[in-house]
């Protein structure tokens, strides 16, 4: 309970306990308090409001706790932890989202796309010139890359029935696919195993 | 000249030349352009700010300003699209398919109650509460492939994702949390490194209680008796048989809920962590317990 009230202002500080020494406020009229002299208090003025004194006296400083070390409640307070690398995936029946696992045969093929670190294909869209211009990029890719983009362009070209131009950068390792192809390539990611 | 010879006597040259410091580099030759003063039509002009007045000084006028005219954001009649937006609570969505995605990539665990705490560990959701942002609106994308038993606490969500959860055996709450719990929420790591007492939850605001105390929307301060013959309504409705929550194994994790007045599941209020030692401090004082518990 660190929160005490303190008085917003000097002035309510001076009255505090003493409203019956003000003169209309005085329960019995008939009587004359002469107001006492208030200038120690007036004239102080507080380098911050941290140095200034609290208005009520607190009734403790320090208050009692129980120091449990790892209690069984700790638990609860891990759950609540961050955590420190992205959980592998276990393997499961099914997959409601959608999402699809690598599988182990993908590793025979002469080219290998791995996944990224939050377990999804490195296929994306690049959306530029206001959306005039989109390119479909698959990224990382690993062995044959030029084998890899025979098999895209034949892919996509049944897919759309009309040729479909790439780019391939062999040092950077990705292919740059003209037009919006993200969905076709990462079914075609799947088929292969990826 | 072999390229041999080359090297050797750059190589050469280099130990007899002096170190290079700041002291002694300059420029490449010719790198640096003096800019010139232009001498062609509009070589002395004013750079089409014009002369004299605030032209000349690029004293531009306020947003809106029409030196003199009834501005046009004035002119046209107002209509109150945004009245009361200061007052209003934001929940940013959060879909079935994206909690659907979590849980197969094994990002939250369904094995334990998830709350927004749990899916902002997931890192997939975020939302800012000093932004007038109160939690998890879960919206109904993905609804039909949504098959998941949960325990989940949202802070917003329509009868069709109560269907939706509840028809997998599942059991949905909507609770609400003021923004000083969301902040702890958000990040309870940071909250437990600062070494203060965890505080108690708020109650809700006047105009969100209606919906927090409604079994129709599962609020956390409805009747549990209601909230079971609601489930049994909606499950008519929809067209489900609900899966009976008594004789599941994980009754104990479905029936697990948080104190109205508690932020995070299993810590009381007042309590505090100490992750440096791994110890939990509980008050013992009459007066702190009063205070929590109120």
């Amino acid at each position: 309970m660190a929160t005490v009230l303190r008085s917003q202002c000097a002035f309510a500080r001076l009255f505090v306990g003493k409203t019956g020494q003000i003169l209309n406020n005085a329960i019995d009229l008939g009587v004359k308090l002469a107001p006492e002299p208030q200038s120690a208090l007036l004239s102080k003025n507080y380098s911050n409001y941290a140095h200034s004194p609290f208005v009520t006296k607190i009734k403790k400083e320090q208050y009692e706790y129980e120091i449990v070390k790892k209690p069984p409640e700790w638990t609860y307070v891990e759950r609540l932890l961050p955590f420190n690398t992205i959980p592998a995936v276990t393997p499961k029946e099914t997959y409601p989202s959608g999402w699809i696992p690598p599988r182990e045969e993908a590793k025979n093929l002469p080219f290998f796309l791995p996944r990224t670190k939050f377990h999804d294909l490195p296929i994306y869209l690049h959306v530029t010139y206001r959306g005039m211009r989109k390119i479909s990029k698959i990224k990382r890719i690993e062995g044959d890359i030029w084998l890899l983009n025979d098999e895209i362009k034949k892919y996509l070209k049944e897919k759309n029935k009309r040729y479909v131009e790439t780019r391939v950068q062999e040092v950077a390792r990705f292919i740059e696919v003209k037009g919006d192809h993200v969905n076709y390539l990462i079914e075609w990611a799947h088929t292969k195993g990826f | 000249m072999g390229s041999r010879q080359i090297v050797e006597k750059s190589l050469s040259m280099l130990r007899s030349l002096p170190r290079i410091s700041l002291a002694n580099i300059r420029d490449n030759p010719n790198c640096k352009k003096k800019s010139k003063r232009g001498r062609a039509q509009h070589g002395g002009d004013k750079h089409g700010a014009g002369n004299k007045g605030s032209g000349q000084r690029q004293n531009f006028m306020r947003l809106g300003y029409e030196t003199g005219n009834n501005p046009f954001y004035l002119r046209v009649p107002q209509e109150h699209y945004y009245r009361g937006h200061h007052l209003k609570r934001e929940y940013p969505p959060f879909t079935l398919l994206q909690l659907q995605t979590i849980i197969d990539k094994d990002w939250v665990d369904i094995s334990k109650p998830i709350d927004i705490a749990s899916i902002i560990k997931s890192g997939i959701y975020t939302f800012y509460p000093d932004q007038k942002q109160f939690g998890i609106h879960l919206t109904d994308e993905g609804l039909d492939n949504f098959s998941a038993k949960i325990n989940i606490e949202v802070q917003w969500a329509s009868e069709q994702v109560i269907a939706a959860i509840e028809r997998n055996g599942g059991v949905i709450t909507t609770a609400y949390y003021d923004p000083h719990s969301l902040f702890l929420l958000k990040n309870p790591k940071k909250f437990f490194e600062s070494g203060q007492a965890i505080p108690r939850r708020m109650i809700p605001p006047p105009d969100a209680i209606e919906y927090y105390t409604s079994a129709k929307t599962r609020g956390y301060l409805a009747d549990p008796e209601e909230i079971s013959k609601e489930r049994l309504k909606l499950a008519q409705k929809y067209g489900y048989d609900l899966p009976n929550i008594e004789n599941d194994p994980n009754y104990n994790m479905l029936c697990e809920r948080k104190d109205p007045r508690q932020i995070f599941y299993g810590l009381q209020p007042g309590w505090v962590v100490n992750l440096k030692d791994n110890c939990i401090l509980k008050p013992k004082d009459q007066d702190l317990l009063q205070f929590f518990n109120s």
